[in-house]
């Protein structure tokens, strides 16, 4: 079994890993009065990306790189209910072409993870239910009118989500998880943009919402935590990139992505983390492979 | 306590996104139009292309006691009876005014159609097709200067119609089917403004054959808001079958003149050829200058590079000569070195204010361009003024006339001197919003906004400090963009004022102030 530093190192990484992917659903909870703080860099870069459902390559912007070192801390208030924070600090950059790169702090992200209902160990493992309620507010005065090089929306999204976790009696575990994002509308520096097939006069964006589904598996062994998952974002309106045009905040961006990494638990009460993502398919998004690492330390209070 | 902790972060959540309702809009509003004055001189005020108002002839209508005028109350009566909610929908859609709703739909259309072709695959890129307007690439790339000749064509057809329109309406008197029928309801304010030929359709019919030469792919659409329309004047109880059929006769006449103007005013060959791409970076190069290099990847060819030579409003060819700024800083030459270094000191060190000015003025690829940016401008002024369908068409002609011409003037200076970007010459130079695939010097978004500042304020004088305010900001968010230098700014603003100057002489002897 994983040990309980483990555990919680682990939780907190997921949550910074996924800091831009807008999911932290997993079969883990803290740890009571135990305060997990750390930090996660990522690396993700793509050179091609679906321009609507067309896939294709931009001289003008080569090889998009973003860079992402998020700072992240999670508290276990109760054996129930859990708190996390994170907010990452990102940096973007086109290989190619004239467009500046950006960089900035981006969206402090707070959420509470409460284990609903489970069964306890029986015969043939565990089962466990979790919701959890996260809320994510731009920090940084960034802006959301420069994609692909935006660091982010710049808007603030509510989101629920429900998991379901079931944990082996030897080491395998999987847990399936879904959540409903809510995204405000946005505001930019001009007062007419088109997109989705209309021209708007104003400077307000309406964002659409977001599904994301997650099924992740693995096993737990010692010091030794291994997942694999898969993640589908789709996105609840919005329009595609027209052809030759730039991406736009609103676009409908929607993927599906592979990952897989693997944590190991160091003596006193260290964790490390390395993984690796790729997007198999997508829309209004770059086709891009990522790249995390993470080191956290547990502080049992 | 756990529970409501976390109900507490879920309600604190929703609260942060602003509840459920995101819905925006409807944005730039139009009461129903109810205008001060009919402006019934209108068919005297100066015409552009027209001869006279009476070039276009329309025939006498029937009396208002004739069987044939009878039966066209009788069906509007019945059509009246019997509104759906869609239709009184149309009803006050079109009520808000012609010549504004059609400048709402034109800025559409140029945002819809503003982007620059895909490079093939095989290397180059395709050339935009009028002849297969639906493909890859569409036609047109409604660039900044496409956009300003296709305002100004629409602009300028629309009015001369209208002043036509109004001479026979004053010629025959024939006052709307809700005037002359007390059973007819005036939906709408209509005002004693004779009703033949009917205004709303003179604007349609106008309107309509112009933008299916100037955007043909948007055939389908504006023919069917042109008929709603026309629809709408109808069920209102402004207009008959038989005004509206003179409108559209003369609507479509009036197009014609314009279309054939069109199709001869050096728009169709303004792209050259790649003998001529290389003749004009030659030419830079002789003179002793580096010459403009795409910043495209691949390099794209320079962008009509030969609009220069399309024919302006109110500018002869010579004219436009003589008015072309002097020589930019030689880019060997000190000053050259110091305004490319200012403009990446700027770029390095923008603050949130800029970057906001440079945004918002920035207009580029995908948006109604500059010229557009300007009849957003002035669609608020002509709204609040309440004028006249006429006296609005007056406002949009001669802005988007000067403006059209300053895109000639500038294109002809930018391609004469064919200056590099700041970014060729200093490639750590980069830019905060998308570069421009045309030369530098001088500013088109200054010597557009110059222009329009100048006739907006001659319209509008209460506007006039803010006209300026937004001409400089519009010049120096270039700067603040990475993608000027201050002399293509200053250079430009004054050119673009130079050149408005044509089009004010016009506008303060053509009888209508």
């Amino acid at each position: 079994m994983l040990t309980r530093t483990l555990q919680l190192l682990t939780l907190v990484a997921i949550s910074a890993s996924a800091a831009g992917a807008q999911t932290s659903d997993d079969g883990l909870m803290i740890a009571k009065r135990t305060l997990a703080a750390g930090v996660v860099y990522a690396h993700d870069r793509w050179d091609q990306y679906w321009e609507g459902t067309l896939k294709r390559t931009n001289g003008n912007i080569g090889t998009l790189t973003t860079q992402s070192t998020t700072l992240v801390a999670a508290y276990g208030v109760t054996e129930r209910l859990g708190l996390i924070a994170s907010l990452p600090y990102v940096r973007t950059h086109a290989s190619q072409g004239v467009l500046h790169d950006l960089n900035g702090f981006q969206d402090l992200n707070i959420t509470a993870k409460f284990r609903l209902l489970g069964t306890g160990p029986t015969r043939h493992g565990a089962l466990n239910a979790f919701i959890a309620a996260r809320a994510a507010v731009p920090v940084g005065d960034y802006t959301p009118d420069f994609y692909p090089l935006s660091i982010g929306t710049a808007g603030r999204r509510a989101s629920g989500h429900l998991t379901l976790d079931y944990q082996s009696n030897s080491v395998w575990f999987a847990n399936a998880s879904a959540a409903y994002m809510w995204c405000s509308n946005v505001r930019l520096n001009r007062n007419a943009y088109y997109t989705n097939g209309q021209l708007y006069l104003t400077n307000e964006v309406v964002m659409p919402n977001v599904l994301d589904y997650t099924l992740s598996a693995g096993f737990n062994r010692g010091n030794w935590r291994v997942p694999v998952t898969l993640v589908q974002q789709r996105t609840l309106g919005g329009g595609d990139i027209r052809r030759q045009d730039m991406p736009f905040v609103s676009n409908r961006m929607d993927y599906v992505r592979l990952g897989g990494g693997v944590m190991y638990g160091l003596p006193k009460n260290f964790a490390v983390q390395l993984g690796a993502a790729h997007v198999l398919s997508g829309r209004n998004v770059g086709q891009s492979t990522t790249f995390t690492s993470g080191l956290m330390y547990a502080l049992h209070l | 306590m756990r529970r409501s902790l976390l109900v507490a972060v879920a309600s604190c959540a929703v609260a942060l996104v602003g509840g459920c309702d995101k819905s925006i809009g409807p944005f730039e509003v139009l009461p129903a139009l109810d205008p001060s004055s009919l402006d019934p001189a209108a068919g005297s005020w100066h015409m552009i292309l027209l001869t006279g108002p009476t070039q276009i002839a329309v025939p006498a209508p029937a009396t208002v006691t004739s069987a044939a005028y009878v039966a066209e109350l009788d069906a509007i009566k019945t059509s009246q009876a019997n509104l759906t909610a869609d239709q009184r929908k149309t009803i006050a859609y079109w009520s808000g005014g012609g010549v504004m709703r059609w400048n709402q739909i034109v800025r559409e259309l140029v945002a819809r159609y503003n982007l620059p072709p895909a490079p093939k695959d095989e290397g180059g890129y395709p050339v935009p097709d009028a002849e297969n307007p639906f493909g890859d690439p569409a036609f047109p790339f409604a660039n900044p200067v496409y956009a300003a000749r296709a305002y100004s064509y629409v602009s300028a057809a629309q009015y001369d119609a209208l002043k036509s329109a109004w001479y026979w309406k004053f010629q025959y008197n024939r006052l709307s089917p809700a005037k002359n029928d007390n059973a007819i309801i005036a939906l709408i304010p209509i005002s004693g403004l004779p009703s033949y030929p009917s205004e709303d359709a003179v604007i349609s019919g106008v309107t309509v054959e112009m933008l299916k030469t100037l955007f043909p792919a948007a055939v389908e659409e504006v023919t069917l808001k042109a008929a709603e329309q026309r629809n709408a004047a109808l069920w209102s109880g402004k207009a008959t079958a038989s005004d509206l059929a003179a409108g559209l006769a003369l609507g479509k006449s009036v197009a014609a003149v314009f279309l054939a103007r069109a199709a001869g005013d050096g728009m169709r060959t303004a792209g050259g050829s790649a003998v001529l791409w290389k003749a004009l970076a030659d030419s830079a190069t002789a003179r002793g200058e580096i010459a403009w290099v795409s910043r495209d990847i691949p390099a794209r060819p320079p962008m009509l590079p030969l609009f220069g030579q399309v024919r302006a409003w109110n500018m002869t060819p010579a004219d436009i000569v003589a008015e072309r700024p002097p020589p930019p800083p030689s880019t060997g030459s000190q000053l050259m070195k110091d305004e490319t270094a200012e403009v990446k000191r700027t770029v390095e060190h923008l603050t949130a204010a800029q970057l906001a000015i440079a945004q918002k003025w920035n207009d580029g690829a995908g948006t109604y361009s500059p010229p557009g940016h300007w009849n957003d401008v002035a669609l608020e002024y002509v709204r609040d003024a309440k004028m006249s369908e006429v006296r609005a068409a007056r406002v949009f002609a001669l802005l988007n006339m000067a403006m059209n011409d300053a895109g000639v003037g500038c294109w002809e200076a930018k391609y004469h001197y064919f200056n590099p970007r700041p970014s060729q010459l200093d490639p750590s130079i980069k830019t905060e919003i998308g570069i421009p695939n045309f030369p530098s010097y001088t500013s088109g978004h200054s010597t557009f906004s110059a222009a329009g500042a100048v006739i907006l304020s001659y319209l509008f004088p209460g506007g006039a400090t803010s006209f300026a305010a937004m001409r400089d900001e519009a010049g120096i968010s270039r700067l603040y963009g990475g993608i000027h230098y201050r002399t293509d700014i200053e250079a430009g603003k004054l050119h673009g004022e130079r050149i408005a100057g044509y089009t004010l002489s016009y506008a303060q002897s053509d009888g209508a102030q």
